[in-house]
């Protein structure tokens, strides 16, 4: 394996879906060559951190209040109800 | 909300609202409005400009849910409404970032940096974040909203081509040039702390 194939893996590594063959060469390629294993490395963790970043947070209840009322709202005007 | 209604699929959901059923639309909301928040927040980083695209969001859901013919992709078909009302958004306000050329981007030139090995302190400084936050907001509208969708939101390859109208490969093209740009950035910004790799082969 040269240093472009292998870089050129790292998102299929990182998401498992290589076969076993691939996963062994990938790792063999990473351990003979210093710059695809620095490479790999910032990778992983550029995705690490790219998570980590603005993790998920909640609607406030009032927020969803709000929304629920309005949905409601604008829910039986479009089928016709009475609200 | 009833046990019942928390176990049923989005498809029967979906199938529920088109009759006039407005438990089912609850629910909806109830299960995705984090998640529309959320991305509608990490596309346009306002929070309050993720309320607005929330409620309207969901308001297209009820205006065009019977334009939906397979039930079973109406969540990728919600992440298109609300990236779309996003990229709508940020084109009226005029607030999209200037962006990194892709061309620019020089893979080469710091890889022999590792600067994986830092503390989290620094690896997760406010700084930091925010380097990576513009970054993300600097690279082409193609390759961040990718990008926001996998690494971000932790969508599936094939959800993202299915929300996106295009091919899991060219998700994943669009996924791995951004990547690399967002790895370049971060080189630069973290080789202030860091020198050269001492590794040999």
């Amino acid at each position: 394996m040269n240093c472009k194939l292998c870089s050129a893996l790292f998102q299929e590594f990182l998401d498992n879906s290589l076969s076993e063959e691939l996963i062994v060469e990938v790792q063999n390629h990473v351990r003979a060559c210093s710059k695809c294993r620095v490479s790999l490395r910032t990778y992983t963790v550029t995705v690490t951190l790219s998570r980590k970043v603005d993790p998920p947070c909640c609607v406030s209840r009032e927020t969803l209040d709000r929304l629920r009322k309005i949905i409601r709202e604008n829910f039986s005007k479009s089928r016709g109800a009475v609200v | 909300m009833s046990k019942k209604r928390e176990k049923q699929t989005d498809s029967d959901l979906v199938r529920e609202v088109k009759q006039g059923d407005p438990a089912a639309m609850e629910e909806i909301v109830k299960r995705y409005s984090n998640k529309v928040y959320n991305l509608a927040y990490h596309l346009t980083r306002d929070a309050h400009a993720a309320e607005e695209i929330m409620q309207d969001v969901f308001l297209t859901v009820i205006a065009k849910i019977g334009t939906l013919t397979t039930e079973a992709y109406f969540s990728t078909w919600l992440y298109r409404v609300t990236t779309n009302a996003a990229y709508g958004y940020l084109r009226k306000e005029k607030k999209f970032s200037e962006q990194t050329p892709v061309e620019d981007i020089d893979q080469e030139q710091f890889l022999e940096y590792d600067w994986t090995n830092l503390p989290d302190d620094v690896l997760l400084s406010e700084e930091s974040k925010e380097v990576l936050r513009r970054s993300i907001d600097s690279l082409p509208e193609a390759m961040r909203t990718v990008v926001v969708l996998k690494d971000v939101e932790g969508l599936k390859n094939e959800e993202i081509a299915e929300t996106l109208g295009i091919s899991v490969p060219a998700v994943k093209s669009r996924l791995h040039r951004g990547r690399l740009i967002l790895r370049q950035l971060l080189s630069e910004y973290f080789s202030k702390y860091t020198e050269p790799s001492k590794e040999k082969e």
